[in-house]
């Protein structure tokens, strides 16, 4: 007899599996996503005027020419569903919720599974959202893409490594659902840090000296604006790399808070659930 | 307790106007109450409303001086346009969150709509009442904060008529962007889908007018002013306080506009809401 043992230590094709549905649930609203591709792309074009603007007869400001900044503002508007930049509460909602009681019943982790969800999640919004605007910024503006496999491999790689450290940062504020009965403020705080940290609203090498001074201690540049500045070449050769590294360096430390804070959050919930 | 108060008998028309204000406040005060329950959360929660209007402006002004000027616009040139289209989007929020098309299509949603129908108050007195998010409050400081930097360093010259003027544009947007969440709320009586497509007009119209039009190409900046006449609401105005001739060869006429522009919206936002209504009424839900 073959009894179905929950075992403790699950394959990778369980959390493959998550992943998938994770990505196919994106595909099940398409006139959703047809207008939040029309929201982006007029704000998108709010947003290229006012880089425009400033520009004005500049020919280059901090590495970026007019036409990088056009990109960059196709990139970010991209990324914000792919990356969650907008910010994220699934998790915090399974735990007010009491839900998350029942999830732990099941034979999983709950920082995998949830990794694997939202990985899926965001590769669906990648290639629904996120391709459709690039190609509309490339079609319309003349966004510049990297070049050859020495542009592609380290911008890649980024783009993954910043949707690890974005997902594990998100995650974390979500974690603050085991302290707070609405931790939803202390989220919207937390996103309009992503927001401004992560070069979303500006490209992060238009601030003054001192400001970046201070975001090259966070984490909030590796969610993002590495990533641009990889795939418009800004940052090139062994100085991508180095970028790489912190990138990677962010992206295990947050990991290791994630599961110590979730883990400090299940126990308490033992507490609270007597 | 608002039943009670609305069964009395209304006798003339000041008397039920009072009546109303007071049974609006009382929505209000019940709603503020319960939203301030867990204390740190809310303050958090405040804050956290602030800090994204502040980073996003913070962002804008941070990185200014790098460039020089914003297609000849000073930072406290900037600030005046910026600083009022946020006080007035925050005012009307306040006032209007009730029909937001997010809030209102979850009362239909789950069927809450009926109960305010069954109510014996009017309908869009307990929508008026029925969001009022108090977070927000923080970003009314920090948006008369960014007006008055702006006042203060644009080197416009301050008259009476100036302050009026302006007043009049804050008014006016919160009467436009107001009838613009009207709309939204009202086509949700049909769909849910018209949700996103708001938000372009609403949350895109707010940053439209946040920075001087004449950085947008013509085709934007045209449709903005005599198809969904958005620049009338500060951007003129803003322009004549600051002595700038309006484009287009409009008369300085064109920047009084505000108040008669906003209320023209709404007004035609709330005609539209009756047809929704009554649409709605008709379903036989």
């Amino acid at each position: 007899m073959q009894a179905a043992l929950p075992s403790t230590r699950p394959n990778v094709a369980l959390y493959a599996s998550v992943a998938r549905l994770g990505f196919r649930r994106q595909f099940a609203y398409p006139q959703a996503a047809l207008w939040g591709l029309i929201t982006n792309l007029f704000f998108g074009v709010l947003r290229i005027a006012v880089l425009v603007a400033l520009f004005g007869q500049t020919p280059q400001v901090a590495g970026y020419t007019v036409q990088d900044a056009i990109t960059y503002t196709g990139l970010t508007q991209a990324f914000i569903m792919a990356l969650s930049l907008f910010g994220w509460t699934d998790f915090m909602r399974t735990v007010h919720r009491g839900e998350v009681a029942s999830d732990l019943l099941r034979p999983h982790d709950l920082l995998p599974w949830w990794a694997a969800q939202d990985a899926g999640r965001a590769a669906g919004q990648f290639v629904l959202r996120g391709l459709p605007m690039l190609a509309l910024f490339a079609l319309v503006w003349g966004a510049t893409f990297p070049r050859g496999l020495d542009g592609w491999l380290p911008t890649t790689l980024s783009l993954l490594l910043a949707w690890a450290c974005g997902f594990a940062f998100r995650f974390l504020v979500n974690c603050a659902a085991f302290w707070s009965a609405d931790a939803v403020g202390f989220g919207r705080f937390a996103w309009a840090v992503l927001g401004l940290g992560s070069g979303f609203l500006m490209p992060l090498a238009f601030f003054p000296g001192w400001f970046q001074t201070i975001l090259a201690f966070t984490p909030f540049p590796s969610m993002m604006n590495t990533t641009v500045e990889l795939w418009l070449g800004v940052r090139a050769g062994p100085e991508a790399w180095a970028a790489l590294a912190v990138q990677l360096g962010w992206a295990l430390l947050l990991w290791a808070l994630a599961a110590f804070v979730l883990s400090r959050g299940l126990r308490r919930l033992e507490v609270a659930g007597g | 307790m608002a039943r009670a108060s609305s069964r009395k008998a209304a006798d003339g028309l000041l008397p039920s106007a009072l009546r109303h204000l007071h049974l609006y406040f009382l929505l209000l005060r019940a709603q503020a109450r319960s939203q301030a329950v867990y204390r740190v959360s809310f303050a958090l929660d405040a804050l956290g409303s602030a800090f994204i209007t502040l980073s996003e402006f913070a962002a804008f002004a941070l990185v200014l001086p790098r460039f020089g000027t914003l297609s000849g616009w000073t930072l406290g040139e900037v600030s005046l346009l910026y600083g009022l289209a946020e006080l007035a989007f925050v005012l009307m929020d306040l006032c209007f969150g009730g029909f937001d098309a997010p809030n209102l299509s979850g009362h239909v949603r789950t069927g809450s709509f009926n109960t305010f129908l069954l109510r014996p108050a009017p309908l869009r007195l307990q929508i008026f009442g029925s969001d009022f998010a108090l977070r927000r409050v923080t970003r009314l400081f920090l948006a008369a904060g960014i007006l008055a930097y702006g006042v203060t360093a644009s080197g416009a010259i301050w008259m009476p008529e100036a302050a009026l003027l302006l007043t009049g544009s804050v008014l006016g947007m919160v009467a436009f962007f107001g009838g613009l969440f009207v709309i939204g709320g009202t086509l949700t009586f049909w769909t849910v889908e018209s949700v996103e497509a708001m938000n372009v007009l609403t949350y895109g119209g707010r940053t439209l007018i946040s920075y001087p039009m004449d950085i947008y190409g013509q085709f934007l900046r045209k449709t903005f002013t005599y198809l969904l006449p958005a620049a009338f609401l500060s951007y003129f105005p803003v322009l004549h306080v600051l002595s700038r001739p309006l484009p287009d060869g409009l008369p300085s006429l064109a920047a009084y506009l505000s108040p008669l522009v906003g209320p023209l919206m709404l007004a035609a936002a709330f005609a539209f809401w009756r047809v929704g209504v009554r649409h709605y009424g008709g379903t036989g839900t």
